[in-house]
């Protein structure tokens, strides 16, 4: 990669012709073997593949390519006249959004606007000459700090983990109480078609550690399941991607049912009102509740005066989003809940086409896998030998949860 | 872009930045000074404040100093003279006692692009590289290769190559990669950082302490290395086995590509790994980010040109969720094109069905054209779904069903009375689709009982057609038509020769009228003759159904951006030398030894030559060189051409590596042929000529002249015995 844009783009629609204006917020030049003016050319290229509906995250313009991606109203563009890697340049550019997410809470043309000086101070600790360097926000905190009007001059000290041996965790690090947190999450997946037969339906699952550890300690964790993963004191979060092929078995489409099984049933009837009525049925234990459960149920878009009536739980119109969100807080294993609205359509009909979205649910099932794994056993050995305790948690939580609907 | 009183507004800068007052006042002066940056970044000249700034660098604020540095990084370029003023100050920090000093002040050094800059930079570099802080290392590695692309043309420092080569043994892993990323840079021309067994051996074992990013890259310089042995070769893939399964994607994806290289003679283990790669390929393809999403679904579609099989199982993954934007979902369908078997035809179909009247025209048309193709195999089933989407009467829908009903009636006959039957259907064809619906009733006009009454709404309706293309394939339709249905045809035929031929003013058009017209005169058996051919062709379908290859065939452009283009694009560097020896010179990336053939001459045992096809000349370039050239030699065949069809001989030719540039018709006389080809350094080009009028007497012979750059008189003795030899050989065969 050999340079990395942030750039704006608000689009101001004109009545007649929508218009589009960009700008380059900022810009850095790792390499300096493309010239500063080909990012113009990453424009036309867009607007052009925008009119013709077929947008590409990769595009061309004779040797140069542009790598994107789009964060809110930010295109984050790379470009390289490489024949780079392109998944591992979509990664940094991923990684990019992520550091600054971390340092600015929300990365937006405001931020970047606002803390221009860490934004090009991160930039070069990131990556040099078109290299990627130092890419762990935490050890990036250690020594780019937001509060840079602050004149400090004992702060030029130099942070252990950049001169160390070991670049992603600094030495010395001491905690009172040793601790590891171990959280086993697995996202199910599920896509049911509008005449109620599940298409596809899986699990994605992973393992984040948060770790309290003193000094340089190696981790070994054992799962049931013949599957065994080693950590050497790695990044305080690790997410380990399981996705074997004991765990594919187990979670075919025949024998997983969806969690919260949804039926709807939505009338329309033109020019002057739809109802729908839906059914959400938890289909696990009758011992564990799933939390914050929200069903967004999708509206015409120019409906008008809705009404409510749910058997639990609270329903809100979003007309932003042309969303129903009916939340349950809590939805134990086994019930059945109802729901049902009305909503005023105007009787002269809106001749646009719109799209069928489907429902999409929204939950968390705590101390509960789908898959059935376990953790067995954490071992922590360091040279010290101090002893450390491991707590497990297991969360079961919504994906890509789709339910296709008929209207 | 130049704002309104921007001439100001440096003044004022440059005023409040020269003020003692300021200067004195830290949190002020740093004010100041990120408004400078500020303004530049917006796009502002501020150029001219680089002495003031200069002078700010010397402080102890780091953020400060950063700010300065990038200031003068970005314009260090344009006033080279004023720079040259900063070098002194960065010297110094280069050796500050604060090893972030001296890496910033090294790094932003490095960053100077201006002529001249090398001599100042060569020394703190190399002091950085045995710095004890790995910080500088780093920077200080990586100054090596951008000190390098400051001069790119000058000789390689090799005291400098060699300190790095003994750097890839640092502790600092970031250090390791940096050594290798700045080697590739300054060895370029050389083929590239070359890594030979202890390098290699080395680099695996650190493997497990880089960060993904160099993993990854590691991964890719690996490719150079060739194993010795067998041995050595499964040592090193057991080693990188648990990479296949990385959580981080572009590193599961190089560890594939290495894979797939040093095992391409053991396909067993190459099937392995694709196996092993399957899941984190899977997960890819379901990732939170929909550009990482697009790349692990290229990739995906090229494992599958190997192994269609290994996703099956998993069609689920491939159906499309609604707020995917259509490049993924585009992607998807091809692959469930792909993946389509008996046991999920039904669940695939039924999917696809529901994209057909998606709201984008596009994607509506593209899911239509999957059926289409799965139909190709699966008619029945397929044909229930189009004709049903035709009941919708929507015209994008309607116009993508009879282009696929023309395509399926080509590819597989036996559907022919099905399709004919829903056809007569649908009267009113949208646009777009005309020619198709034309050509299905002008070539199955029999099975179609609406047929001539259908287009004769066209031939009516002939004064508002605007499309040239329409026209003339309703000409040939009408035509078809009326040699299986006359009575009904003959009277709109006539109406529409005479318009075509009386008012028409497109040229092709009337032509194409004048053409039926003539062929209609002859009579009705000649034009049957001419106008009806085969109805359909089931072999084609093969050319358009994929065929397992073999991996190599996309190995080499595996994780690179080949795959989500589209096109496969220059290779990447690390493959193109992917020779253990570094030198690889121009001249012999012209010649590849491996395409080489060596043949004997049957006249002349003892010359032995090698000819190459090497890289395709442009009608142009030889077109040139043939005319600057002098004829070298000029020979007499003693032989006609071969009477073998013509492409027969430049397939012939082609076998031993001569390659045929252009040719005359068969049956035109002079015939004359222009071919070439490459043998040990020079460029052969010959003519092949047959009845020349200027040489009456050797009317029936063939004659070859031969010209050549660099002159080599083996080369030519060589080349043309293979070519006497090819055409005798061919003689022989055609008679």
């Amino acid at each position: 990669m050999s340079r990395c844009h942030f750039l704006s783009r608000q689009e101001r629609v004109l009545l007649q012709t929508p218009m589009s204006s960009h700008q380059v917020l900022i810009c850095r030049n790792y390499k300096g073997d493309v010239d500063m003016s080909e990012i113009d050319h990453f424009f036309t290229l867009l607007m052009q593949q925008e009119e013709e509906g077929l947008v590409c995250p990769v595009m061309s313009h004779g040797n140069v390519h542009f790598l994107w991606i789009k964060h809110s109203n930010l295109y984050l563009v790379a470009t390289t006249n490489k024949n780079s890697n392109a998944s591992l340049v979509y990664a940094f550019l991923y990684k990019l959004v992520e550091v600054f997410t971390e340092y600015f809470k929300e990365l937006e043309e405001e931020s970047i606007q606002d803390n221009f000086v860490v934004v090009y101070e991160l930039l070069d600790e990131l990556m040099d000459f078109g290299f990627p360097q130092t890419t762990d926000s935490k050890i990036l905190q250690e020594y780019i700090t937001q509060k840079g009007n602050k004149l400090e001059v004992a702060k030029t000290k130099v942070p252990t983990t950049v001169t160390n041996a070991v670049s992603w965790r600094s030495e010395g690090i001491k905690y009172k109480k040793n601790e590891v947190f171990i959280d086993v999450i697995e996202s199910i997946n599920v896509l049911v078609n509008a005449n109620g037969s599940v298409m596809s339906s899986d699990i994605v699952g992973s393992i984040k550690l948060k770790t309290m550890l003193s000094g340089m300690p190696e981790l070994r964790l054992g799962l049931n399941d013949r599957m065994l993963f080693a950590l050497t004191g790695r990044k305080n979060q690790t997410i380990l991607h399981c996705l074997s092929d004991e765990l594919m078995k187990r979670i075919s489409p025949t024998n997983v049912k969806p969690l919260i099984w949804i039926e709807s049933v939505i009338e329309k009837f033109s020019h002057s009102r739809v109802e729908i009525m839906v059914k959400a049925k938890g289909q696990f234990k009758k011992q564990s509740v799933a939390n914050n459960v929200e069903i967004r149920v999708p509206v015409p878009s120019d409906a008008d005066s809705p009404k409510f009536k749910t058997s639990t739980g609270h329903a809100k119109y979003v007309p932003e989003k042309n969303l129903v969100v009916w939340s349950i807080k809590s939805f134990p294993g086994g019930k059945e809940f109802l729901m049902r609205a009305h909503f005023g359509l105007p009787s002269v009909e809106n001749h646009e086409l719109e799209g069928r979205p489907p429902i999409t649910v929204k939950f968390e099932i705590p101390y509960f896998t789908v898959s059935g794994i376990q953790v067995r056993y954490m071992k922590i050995i360091e040279k010290s030998g101090y002893q450390a305790l491991p707590w497990v948690r297991y969360i079961t939580q919504s994906g890509d949860y789709q339910l296709r609907t008929n209207s | 872009m130049p704002y309104f009183g921007s001439e100001e507004m440096v003044k004022e800068l440059k005023r409040a930045l020269s003020n003692p007052n300021v200067q004195a006042d830290r949190l002020r002066y740093k004010n100041y000074i990120t408004k400078v940056i500020r303004y530049m970044t917006q796009g502002l000249d501020v150029s001219a404040l680089f002495m003031d700034m200069v002078k700010a660098s010397a402080t102890v604020d780091i953020a400060q100093k950063k700010l300065v540095y990038l200031y003068m990084c970005t314009y260090a370029s344009d006033k080279p003279d004023l720079a040259l003023l900063a070098i002194n100050t960065l010297r110094k920090d280069c050796a500050d006692p604060n090893p972030m000093v001296r890496g910033l002040a090294l790094r932003n050094m490095c960053n100077f692009r201006m002529p001249g800059m090398t001599e100042y930079i060569e020394q703190p570099i190399v002091a950085g590289l045995r710095d004890k802080a790995s910080y500088v290392r780093r920077v200080a590695v990586l100054g090596c290769a951008k000190m390098h692309s400051l001069q790119p043309n000058t000789d390689i420092d090799g005291t400098i190559v060699n300190e790095l080569y003994a750097l890839l043994r640092d502790p600092d892993p970031v250090v390791v990669v940096n050594c290798l990323r700045a080697l590739e840079e300054i060895l370029k021309d050389e083929g590239g950082v070359v890594i030979n067994k202890p390098i290699a051996h080395h680099l695996l074992n650190r493997m497990k302490d880089l960060d993904s990013w160099a993993q990854s890259e590691v991964l890719t310089f690996l490719l150079r290395y060739r194993p010795r042995s067998d041995d050595e070769l499964f040592d090193i893939l057991s080693l990188l086995d648990s990479f296949l399964q990385s959580a981080h994607a572009h590193v599961a994806v190089a560890t594939l590509r290495l894979f797939l290289q040093l095992a391409s003679a053991h396909p067993a283990v190459q099937a392995d790994a694709l196996l092993c790669t399957s899941a984190p390929l899977l997960a890819t393809c379901g990732a939170a980010s929909r550009e990482l999403r697009f790349a692990g679904l290229c990739h995906v579609q090229q494992v599958m040109r190997s192994q269609p099989g290994l996703f099956g199982t998993h069609y689920k993954r491939f159906f499309c969720g609604y707020s995917e934007p259509t490049y993924i979902k585009f992607r998807k369908m091809e692959i469930l094109v792909e993946l389509v078997n008996d046991e999920n035809v039904a669940l695939v179909l039924e999917e696809l069905r529901s994209y057909c009247t998606d709201v984008s025209p596009e994607l509506a048309q593209a899911a239509i054209a999957a059926i289409g193709r799965i139909a190709q195999t699966y008619s029945e089933k397929c044909l229930d779904i189009l004709t049903g989407l035709l009941a919708l009467k929507q015209d994008h829908i309607t116009s993508a069903v009879i282009q696929m009903f023309r395509d399926l009636v080509w590819f597989c006959p036996q559907s022919t009375a099905a399709v004919c039957q829903t056809v007569e259907a649908c009267v009113d064809s949208p646009q777009d689709s005309e020619q198709a619906l034309l050509w299905l009733l002008g070539e199955h006009g029999d099975q179609i009982s609406s047929a001539p009454y259908v287009m004769e709404g066209y031939i009516d309706g002939l004064k508002t057609e605007l499309s040239s293309a329409v026209k003339m394939e309703l000409l040939t339709a009408s035509v078809k038509m009326f040699l299986c249905r006359p009575a009904e045809t003959q009277d709109m035929l006539g109406r529409l020769l005479h318009y075509c031929i009386e008012e028409e003013s497109d040229v092709c058009v009337r032509d194409r009228a004048l053409l039926c017209y003539r062929l209609l005169q002859r009579g009705v058996e000649e034009t049957r003759k001419v106008v009806t051919g085969p109805k359909s062709d089931p072999s084609m379908s093969v050319l358009t159904g994929r065929q397992e290859e073999p991996i190599s065939q996309w190995a080499s452009t595996f994780n690179t951006l080949g795959p989500l283009s589209g096109c496969d694009l220059c290779p990447q560097t690390a493959v193109i030398s992917a020779a253990d020896q570094p030198s690889s010179s121009a001249e012999k990336e012209l010649l590849p030894e491996s395409t080489d053939v060596t043949l004997s001459s049957p006249d002349d045992t003892e010359e032995e030559i090698s000819l190459s096809l090497g890289p395709p000349l442009s009608h142009e370039t030889f077109e040139k060189m043939w005319l600057d050239l002098e004829i070298l030699q000029r020979q007499t065949m003693g032989f006609p051409r071969p009477r073998t069809a013509l492409d027969t001989l430049q397939a012939a030719l082609q076998l031993v590596k001569i390659q045929t540039l252009a040719f005359t018709p068969g049956a035109t006389v002079p015939w004359k042929a222009y071919i070439y080809t490459r043998s040990t350094g020079t460029l052969i080009l010959a003519e092949l000529l047959q009845g020349d009028q200027h040489a009456p007497g050797i009317d029936e012979s063939l004659v070859v002249s031969v010209k050549q750059q660099p002159v080599n008189q083996h080369a030519i003795r060589g080349f043309v015995s293979i070519l006497k030899g090819v055409l005798q050989t061919l003689n022989v065969d055609s008679s």
